[in-house]
């Protein structure tokens, strides 16, 4: 990799010109016998979009949780901000919130993600144990309140809220502290459409804004407005293909073989009929 | 069965065969022949069977339900503006087990009668109202305990002089209530009504949140409260699973459950089978709090005040304190 | 057996809270030392999971519904300590949100539901009775069940006695009970009839039905607490020690020596009275003017004891009598029963291996091999 494979990724300013995310042949198991994912390897570049598309279980969520060191794959080398990242390496605290802070990663389930007894602490979680100053806290959980406009929900409780609120709810617990990588997995899943329709809108302002994004999804529909590159899973957890949402969604031989579609989809029946 | 109702399940049997056909178009799957006809014998309107006893399902439900409803009317009640919510949460805590412990020292019902006047008053200078409170503080416990202390007003069971002679046992035995035995069944009760009084005056009036927070003045760790706040929040969510797994049970349940074993055995499987969905949503809730930064240490954004309210209501509660224990010295032993 | 404010002296609360404070110490310790960073979901869970536990009603025979703690069932899941603050936290909840349980005697509480019966019933009847056992072996889900029963009848004890000595230490000059009213000989009894019956039972039928289908449906959960145990009984080491027989002789030897506790009592037992043994003091103490004819007749019909009473006739040390008849009268049923399995052998395989003769031994006949 390259020479600055020690660096802090918590250094300010670092100028990359290399990948932000990049695993190079990443293998990974369930304990240690439920394969989830085989020599994956991908590379994300800075301010890019990019979606993991797939059958359920074919490995994407695993993906996105070894790129935000929730898991250690079992082969392979994830590093971000062209440093490595290690279980080891996360032991350290100073490299522990140099890394937390620059990759935020929403879950499927809001409710694991929601645990704190009212929004406004949900909220404040992430920048206390970056260790900011309360006052700083307390003024950008405001802020976030009112940019997700949830600003009325902030002394609730999470049990009182509705699936679309606990999602808003989930996203500001995220952006509060600042991320440059957000990691969405299955976003508009179980959301009603104005919410979903909300959170599309949000994410494609979000990348206007700077940040890089990596979804995993199998909602086809809005891919060529969410995504600039598609990376296909095969059921067998690997990569079978990349490139343009345009150019994956044309081939609905690739996307038949990895069951992202079935015969009667209106994606296979727009798209022109397979070349003998 | 009338006649309309085997219309419309013949109706309804022509539309999922005609789906299931159509589907079947390459593959070989073919629904069976009772999934393609109507089922006899339920008949819709209740008509078979008398109103029942609750059973254990539909007891778990409405407790669940009942957990539910409290949070909801808790988290209401506590957003008044009375005198209490105006305590801050930590002062509250400490001063109301202080008087609890003084209630707990009082050796004489009327100073312990005194003291549940006050806490009917502070109730009502809290925006709660003296029905609520009274059913909420006396339906069960008090009432309980009242019946499980009658026999010790007895002889039988506290020696002493016979007030209220109740006649002969075997063989020459006298019976009766003793006024030990009356002080003592009096005392207790009291004693239960009172001490529940303080603690649901303090549960209504603070939120669930701020009550958690409130403990760490207790010199409770804030592991356990960081803990407590978290499991009080799950609980909706188990409940949630457990309410779904008995309602599934029951939409499929034609006859009450008659066999103990099987209904035992449904509960065994629930409660294992939500502890799989519990340690599943542990490993979930870790991942989020580590994805943000979390590495074992508790911070949490509390903010308590001690203001002018509060150094009044202390003072307030001290002066009580020492008056309620005064009077009943005063008294005697 | 949640024990409401009111019942309790102050001293008393005060006193089993100041104990539970190292253990509470304790159990935050060794569980940050085991699971680390993930302790604090997993407990908070583990918390939740009990008070639903608490919650969940369970069928009876005679109709009706009643409750189980589950602490053993968490312990066996988690682990002991694990459990002690899970136990903890469900009871704080149940205390501060239902009023279930008093807050100044939630030290009482948690001192019985959550360490003594979690202690007991784990390190006191589980762990000893799973030593070399698979974790899929059903003796494993009988030893669980089995400790939640002994667990929770020494809950119920420990509450028992907790309740029963309050009378004697605290009362007003009158003699009146400040706080719970019935006596150690009240209270314990009545504690404890209800427990050894439908909450023991309730305990042991949820603890032995959750295992059973972790065993079948979750196996990875029960290995959460149970890392290095093998998975069935064809990967065990060395299979679990049977039974002998004279593993009976410990438990025999022990009720032995307690028998000359019952001379603690001055009473006979009751309808055992002997009208030879003094005339006068029968009379007096059945209220009766004359002896019955009936058991004046019967009284004296077998004369040929060998011994006169287990203290052989009164004389100056009881307790020696009572040890030496136990032991004695012991011997003589175990060479009895001995005598008769043994002849029953003899004869079962007189008539052949497919006779149909005597009791069928399940284990091939080893008993008293």
């Amino acid at each position: 990799m390259s020479s600055a494979a020690d660096a802090d990724p918590g250094a300010a300013g670092a100028v990359l010109d290399g990948p932000v995310l990049a695993t190079a042949e990443v293998s990974y198991a369930y304990l240690g016998r439920f394969p989830a994912l085989d020599r994956v390897s991908l590379e994300v570049a800075r301010g890019e979009r990019v979606a993991l598309l797939g059958a359920n279980g074919c490995g994407k969520s695993t993906l996105l949780k070894v790129l935000d060191g929730l898991l250690a794959p079992d082969a392979g080398t994830f590093t971000a901000f062209g440093a490595q990242v290690t279980e080891d390496r996360l032991e350290d605290e100073q490299f522990n919130r140099g890394f937390r802070s620059r990759v935020g990663f929403i879950f499927q389930n809001s409710d694991a993600q929601v645990f704190s007894p009212t929004v406004r602490e949900e909220i404040a979680f992430g920048p206390l144990n970056m260790a900011l100053p309360r006052d700083l806290v307390e003024a950008r959980v405001a802020d976030t309140l009112a940019m997700l406009e949830i600003g009325d929900l902030a002394d609730r409780a999470p049990y009182q809220l509705s699936g679309g609120q606990k999602k808003r709810v989930a996203i500001a617990s995220v952006l509060v502290m600042n991320p440059e990588v957000l990691l969405f997995d299955e976003p508009t899943a179980a959301l009603d459409p104005r919410t979903g329709q909300w959170l599309t809108e949000l994410i494609v302002d979000l990348h206007e804004a700077g940040k890089t994004i990596v979804l995993a999804t199998h909602d086809l529909a809005t891919l060529d407005v969410l995504a600039d590159r598609c990376v296909v899973f095969s059921e067998d957890h690997r990569i079978v293909a990349e490139g343009p949402p345009a150019d994956v969604l044309g081939r609905t031989d690739l996307l038949l073989g990895v069951n992202l579609i079935h015969e009667r989809s209106r994606v296979a029946r727009r798209a022109p009929p397979p070349r003998t | 069965m009338t006649g309309d109702e085997t219309g419309s399940a013949a109706d309804m049997t022509a539309r999922i065969t005609s789906g299931v056909r159509a589907s079947g178009a390459g593959c070989s799957r073919v629904a069976p022949d009772w999934l393609l006809r109507g089922e006899v014998g339920l008949c819709p309107c209740g008509c078979i069977g008398r109103r029942r006893k609750a059973d254990f399902v539909e007891k778990t439900l409405r407790g669940g339900a009942t957990v539910m409803r409290q949070a909801m009317f808790g988290e209401d009640l506590a957003a008044h503006d009375g005198l209490l919510q105006r305590v801050d949460a930590r002062v509250k805590v400490v001063t109301l087990v202080g008087l609890l412990v003084a209630a707990a020292l009082v050796r004489h019902i009327p100073v312990l009668v005194g003291i549940y006047a006050g806490t009917l008053a502070l109730a009502v200078a809290s925006g709660l109202s003296l029905a609520f409170f009274v059913k909420r503080v006396w339906l069960f416990v008090p009432v309980f305990t009242g019946i499980v202390v009658l026999p010790a007003t007895l002889n039988v069971v506290t020696g002493g002089d016979i007030v209220v002679p109740l006649g002969h046992w075997w063989f020459g035995h006298d019976i009766g209530v003793t006024e030990q035995g009356l002080t003592a069944a009096g005392l207790i009760v009291s004693r239960v009504a009172v001490s529940i009084s303080l603690v649901v005056l303090l549960t209504l009036t603070t939120p669930w949140s701020r009550l958690t927070a409130a403990l760490r003045a207790l010199l409770v760790p804030r592991l356990f409260i960081q803990v407590m706040a978290m499991a009080y929040r799950y609980i909706f969510e188990l409940l949630g699973s457990v309410d779904d797994m008995y309602t599934a049970r029951t939409s499929r349940m034609v006859a009450p459950e008659a066999d103990t074993r099987a209904g035992r055995s449904f509960v065994s499987a629930t409660a294992g089978a939500l502890f799989g969905k519990a340690h599943g949503l542990s490993e979930e809730v870790h991942l989020a709090m580590v994805s943000r930064g979390y590495t074992g240490d508790v911070r949490t954004l509390e903010s308590f005040r001690v203001g002018a309210v509060e150094l009044l209501w202390i003072i307030g509660c001290a002066a009580a304190a020492a008056a309620v224990l005064g009077v009943d010295r005063v008294l005697g032993r | 057996m949640h024990i409401p404010d009111g019942y309790l002296s102050p001293a008393t609360c005060g006193a089993l809270g100041v104990a539970m404070v190292p253990a509470w110490s304790g159990a935050g310790r060794r569980v940050r030392r085991v699971v680390k960073s993930r302790y604090v979901p997993l407990l908070a869970i583990g918390a939740a999971y009990v008070f639903l536990v608490m919650m969940l009603n369970v069928p009876v025979p005679d109709g009706t519904t009643a409750h189980a703690v589950g602490a053993v069932l968490v312990a066996v899941i988690l682990g002991p300590w694990a459990a002690v603050i899970a136990v903890s936290i469900a009871l704080a909840i149940q205390a501060l949100f239902f009023g279930d349980g008093g807050i100044l005697s939630y030290g009482a509480n948690a001192f019985n539901m959550a360490l003594v019966m979690t202690m007991v019933g784990y390190y006191g009847v589980y762990r000893p009775l799973t030593r070399r056992v698979s974790l899929t072996a059903p003796r494993r889900a009988v030893a669980a069940a089995l400790g939640g029963y002994v667990g929770i009848n020494a809950a119920a004890l420990c509450c028992g006695i907790e309740l029963g000595i309050q009378p004697t230490l605290f009362h007003t000059a009158g003699g009146a009970p400040l706080y719970a009213p019935y006596h150690l000989s009240q209270a314990v009894p009545a504690m404890l009839l209800a427990h050894l019956t439908v909450a023991g039972g309730v305990e042991f039928a949820l603890t032995l039905g959750v295992v059973t289908y972790l065993q079948r449906a979750n196996l990875p959960i029960l290995r959460i607490n149970h890392d290095a145990v093998p998975e069935t009984a064809a990967d065990l080491v060395r299979p679990p020690g049977r039974p002998r027989w004279w593993y009976a002789l410990l438990p025999m030897a022990v009720m032995a020596l307690a028998t000359p506790l019952g001379l603690l009592a001055h009473a006979g037992a009751f309808g055992e009275d002997d009208p030879r043994a003094g005339r006068a003091s029968f009379l007096r103490k059945n209220h009766l003017s004359a002896v019955p004819g009936g058991l004046d007749r019967f009284a004296n019909l077998w004369h040929h004891a060998l011994f006169n009473g287990y203290d052989f006739s009164h004389d100056h040390h009881p307790s020696v009598g009572y040890v030496v008849s136990a032991f004695f009268g012991a011997a003589v049923v175990s060479g009895a029963i001995f005598t008769l399995f043994g002849l029953s052998r003899v004869v079962r395989r007189r008539s052949g291996p497919t006779g149909r003769g005597g009791l069928e031994l399940t284990d091939g006949g080893r008993l008293g091999a």
